[in-house]
């Protein structure tokens, strides 16, 4: 069949119209694109391959009183690759030039092909010869690259490792990948002053990030991180830490200037090196740390609470003169030892015969705090210690600081029930015992307390800035403290005073308490607390854990201590 | 046979103005790789040497040829499927070339409708049209198997559109592609009711005679029983195909990021465009597969709004002249191939340039007489020759 051209007239009329609507269509979509939407486009074409830079800010600088540097940065190398470019079966090669772990290697190849046109860190803090061997192979890993981050560096990490704590990745990263923030102490609470503000630099890359040329003028630099001075003394800090180490226990010591409200010296023995942290612990270093006996992690100097023992007495002995159950010249019946009371032996350490409340405090004797303390009543002394920073954070800002504890009647209603205590209860919290826990913190203030009349200032470790709001009401008079010092300056000055043997040596006149507590079935925890007014207004308080007698063992600790402030006070004179 | 009829001057005009902007284009997409430039200057040439001597080629030798082109096109198939090299398996190697097995096969598709289809219209051959269905589904399922879902996707609307060419009404159409509906429509019993249904309707609007009936009944029922069972045999990545093929969303790392900086592109190049060489998102290296699928983003950043639609208005240009060739050609034949050749060309149009916008999937189709390649460039510059042929010489028959 020949056909005519009318044949195929209304299959090409169809054609042309579905053709002329398909194209109109594609038009359509071109004017919707280039020029409806066209700025749009163009602003994220530019965006696509203008490549922000984060540079990280370095890291505030922690210092001693004395300038000494205890946390600063370092430059440290990063290797970051683009999962893209990245051929993986250089993946045994990249882990051995980094002596990584393939385990862990692949695990951040992994997080990497999440995002594959963008870089992803690696591996950080490595030091320059790491970072070279990588460098001197880049030409043969395609995709990886180096770069340089500032690192964290703890000079003294073991001595301040609770106050000033460590940083690590940040949780959620803010910025940019690698980006540090303070994972405990001084570093977390400090974080944002200490973290300072990251520059921008602007460069115009390819797609698979190569850089094309440098984007000038809009350059923003890093501002770094505030520096921060803390009230603390590197040089007592250390010699504390070798003078507790040298008893052979854990233990923890604080000092304190009475006058100021500084702290000089929070020393938990043993620490662990705050460097290992930064950018993710190793495991080995981890388990290492945790199976220590010495429990390095635990913070001793402020959140631990202890049975004070002794130490409270100096408390106990205010509250008895404030409240008129006893006065200076006051003598209950002798100390024999041992305390008969409602079918119960309350021992005393010691025989001690008839003493007022000087040689009470001197010889430390708990049978004239039993008999004394009995007449009073278990929730003022409770709300009179309170005033003098016991049972709640004297701080309320260090890390995890412990509140210790009072017994008062409801506390041990809810611990015994209802009749289920007694006078007992109170006899055995007078000498610091039972139900009274404190820090070895709180413990320091109570001699700062008594040293000072009630007139210390707000704690601080960062020098020149109050760091806490807390402040003290001890309801206290003059006559009081004047009767507990002097009961104070005995128990170093009189030649039967517990801590006479160890610290009467010293030139300048200690103040001071022991403390020999209880402690369950384990072996008593030594205690001292007290205070000098020459050559500086400090306080103190040593906490040897298990250490036996506190005048024989904590007492010589107490002692090194006030050594070394003497030393340093000549050097600076 | 008259000769020397007169020159079609828009259809030539359209056709080098094409060549010439695609081979810039390419020269620009290329990138650092300007060997890429040099060989698609080698296949254009080529292919104006094969359009010249398809435009005078006696189309009545190319209707005889159709069983041994179809053979030919059978073999290249089946071996790609088994040899098949590059990225998707796709290009068989043969010497030092590389061909596309699967633009052939629209070749020998266009052809063989062609001759068949005004066939089947003319006379009622007992078992024509099921022997045209099996000969061309064969074609198809091969091409699908290369994999290429989109070129058998193409496949399918050209047939479509010959089959309307041919002037079979709609009844005819949707009997020609109720084989494909009934296959599709196996996904749920519930659409493959549906679809015998319609079936069963438009049997009996046409009138159908018993034996029309029950093969069709049959045919498809068969088809849609099997359907779960081929997929069955397909390896998961060609399964995966098909899905990422109905739904793209699926895979936004992939076939998404590439629409997304398409889409960057082609709206970054606003009225008038970055300029040539000087497109951001193809010389940075944005824009994936710049040379070959994509290639009309880079010509649209760069040549802006006023450059795209100058270029869609080339290809309409060419596809109406090609159009306007087939209805004045007095021979079936060659009027059928010209029609076939322009709906090829408004197809691939239509769903190349809808992938760089965001429209439509994305599919392995090129641009014709732009992407980057060899195959589907002489395959078009065949069939534009065969249709310039048509054109010159619509007396004959």
């Amino acid at each position: 069949m020949r056909s005519s051209s009318a044949f195929n007239e209304k299959p090409y009329r169809s054609i042309m119209i579905v053709t002329i609507v398909a194209f109109l269509i594609l038009a359509g979509k071109l004017v919707e694109l280039q020029i409806v939407k066209g700025n749009y486009y163009r602003e994220l074409s530019s965006r696509n391959h203008i490549r922000s830079v984060v540079r990280p800010a370095p890291r505030g600088i922690v210092r001693d009183r004395n300038g000494v540097v205890l946390a600063d940065n370092i430059p440290a190398f990063t290797v970051s690759l683009v999962s893209l470019e990245f051929d993986s079966t250089n993946t045994r090669l990249l882990g051995n030039l980094l002596r990584m772990d393939q385990e862990r290697l692949r695990e951040r190849l992994d997080a990497a092909e999440a995002t594959p046109y963008r870089s992803t860190l690696i591996i950080s803090g490595l030091t320059v010869g790491d970072a070279g061997r990588v460098a001197d192979n880049l030409y043969r890993l395609g995709g990886v690259s180096v770069d340089v981050l500032p690192r964290r560096r703890y000079s003294y990490g073991s001595s301040f490792c609770h106050l000033i704590g460590y940083v690590g990745l940040a949780d959620s990263t803010r910025v940019f990948e690698g980006e540090l923030s303070g994972r405990t102490g001084l570093e977390r609470i400090l974080n944002e002053r200490l973290a300072g503000e990251y520059g921008v630099i602007r460069e115009v890359v390819d797609a698979h990030g190569r850089v094309v040329e440098r984007f000038l003028g809009e350059d923003v630099e890093p501002s770094p991180g505030e520096n921060i001075v803390l009230t603390l003394d590197s040089r007592l800090q250390s010699a504390a830490d070798s003078l507790i180490m040298s008893t052979g226990h854990e233990g923890a010591a604080v000092v304190l200037n009475y006058e100021t409200g500084e702290i000089l010296v929070l020393s938990s023995v043993p620490g662990f090196d705050t460097n290992h942290f930064i950018g993710g612990i190793s495991s080995e270093n981890w388990n290492n740390i945790l199976s220590d006996p010495g429990k390095p992690l635990l913070n001793r100097a402020w959140a631990t609470a202890y049975p004070p023992g002794s130490t409270y007495k100096i408390v106990t002995a205010a509250w008895l003169l404030e409240s008129g159950i006893v006065d200076e010249n006051t003598m209950p019946d002798p100390c024999y030892g041992t305390f008969h009371f409602a079918g119960s032996d309350f021992r005393c350490w010691s025989t001690h015969g008839r003493l007022n409340i000087i040689g009470a405090l001197a010889q430390s004797c708990d049978t004239y705090f039993y008999r004394t303390s009995m007449l009073g009543d278990m929730d003022e002394m409770a709300e009179f210690s309170s005033g003098f920073g016991m049972g709640a954070p004297v701080t309320g800002i260090l890390p995890g600081e412990v509140s210790g504890a009072l017994p008062t009647r409801e506390l041990l209603n809810q611990l015994f029930g209802q009749g289920g205590w007694g006078l007992g209860n109170l006899m055995i919290a007078s000498i610091g015992q039972g139900e009274v826990l404190a820090t070895p913190l709180q413990i320091a203030v109570t001699a700062a307390l008594i040293a000072s009349g009630g007139e210390l200032p707000p704690l601080s470790v960062l020098k020149n800035e109050s760091f806490s709001e807390a402040t003290w009401e001890t309801n206290t008079s003059e006559d009081t403290y004047r009767i507990v010092r002097e009961g104070m300056r005995e128990v170093v000055s009189s030649s039967q005073g517990t801590l006479h043997q160890s610290m009467s040596y010293l030139p300048v006149q200690v103040f001071g308490k022991s403390g020999t507590a209880e402690n369950g079935t384990n072996e008593d925890h030594a205690w001292v607390n007290g205070y000098i007014e020459e050559p500086m207004p400090v306080a103190f308080a040593v906490i040897i854990e298990n250490g036996g007698h506190g005048g024989v063992v904590a007492g010589p600790v107490a002692a090194g201590i006030i050594e070394k402030i003497l030393e340093i006070s000549y050097e600076t004179e | 046979m008259k000769r020397n009829e007169k020159t079609d001057w828009f259809f030539l005009v359209s056709l080098c103005l094409l060549l010439f902007l695609g081979l810039i284009n390419i020269y620009s997409a290329s990138g650092s790789q300007k060997s890429l430039f040099t060989h698609q200057l080698f296949f254009v040439l080529a292919g104006v040497v094969i359009f010249l001597g398809a435009s005078v080629f006696p189309l009545r030798f190319l209707e005889e040829s159709v069983p041994f082109l179809y053979i030919f096109t059978l073999v290249l198939l089946v071996l790609t499927i088994f040899f098949g090299t590059g990225p998707a398996g796709r290009w068989l190697q043969i010497g030092p070339a590389k061909i596309q097995a699967s633009e052939i096969a629209k070749l020998c598709m266009i052809v063989l409708s062609a001759r068949w289809l005004p066939a089947l219209r003319r006379e009622f051959v007992t078992g024509g049209v099921p022997l045209y269905l099996s000969t061309v589904g064969l074609l198809t399922a091969l091409t699908l198997l290369q994999p290429d879902l989109g070129t058998a996707a193409a496949m399918v609307m050209i047939i479509f559109g010959m089959i309307y060419w041919a002037g079979f009404g709609f009844n005819w159409i949707f009997l020609f592609l109720s084989p494909l509906s009934a296959a599709i429509s196996s996904i749920k019993f519930v659409s493959w009711i549906t679809f015998t249904v319609i079936l069963c309707a438009v049997l009996y609007r046409s009138a159908s005679r018993p034996r029309r009936w029950v093969f069709f009944l049959i045919m498809t029922s068969v088809i849609a029983a099997a359907t779960p069972s081929a997929w069955g045999l397909l390896r998961p990545y060609q399964q995966a195909r098909l899905t990422t093929f109905l739904n793209p969303e699926a895979d936004p790392h992939g076939a998404g990021w590439n629409v997304i900086q398409s889409k960057v592109a082609i709206g970054s190049g606003g009225i008038t465009g970055q300029g040539f060489l000087n497109g951001s998102q193809n010389e940075l290296a944005f824009l994936p597969a710049r040379h070959t699928d994509f290639v009309f983003s880079v010509w649209a950043e760069e040549w802006g709004f006023i450059g795209s639609l100058f270029l869609l208005v080339l290809y309409a240009v060419l596809a109406w002249r090609i159009l306007v060739g087939a209805r004045h050609s007095l021979n079936q034949f060659n009027s059928m191939l010209a029609a076939g050749t322009a709906v090829f060309i408004i197809i691939h149009i239509f769903v190349n340039v809808g992938m760089t916008l965001g429209m439509m999937p994305v599919t392995g189709l090129p641009l014709p007489l732009i992407t980057y390649g060899g195959s589907h460039l002489i395959t078009e510059m065949l069939l534009l020759g065969f249709s310039y042929n048509v054109i010159r010489n619509w007396r004959s028959y």
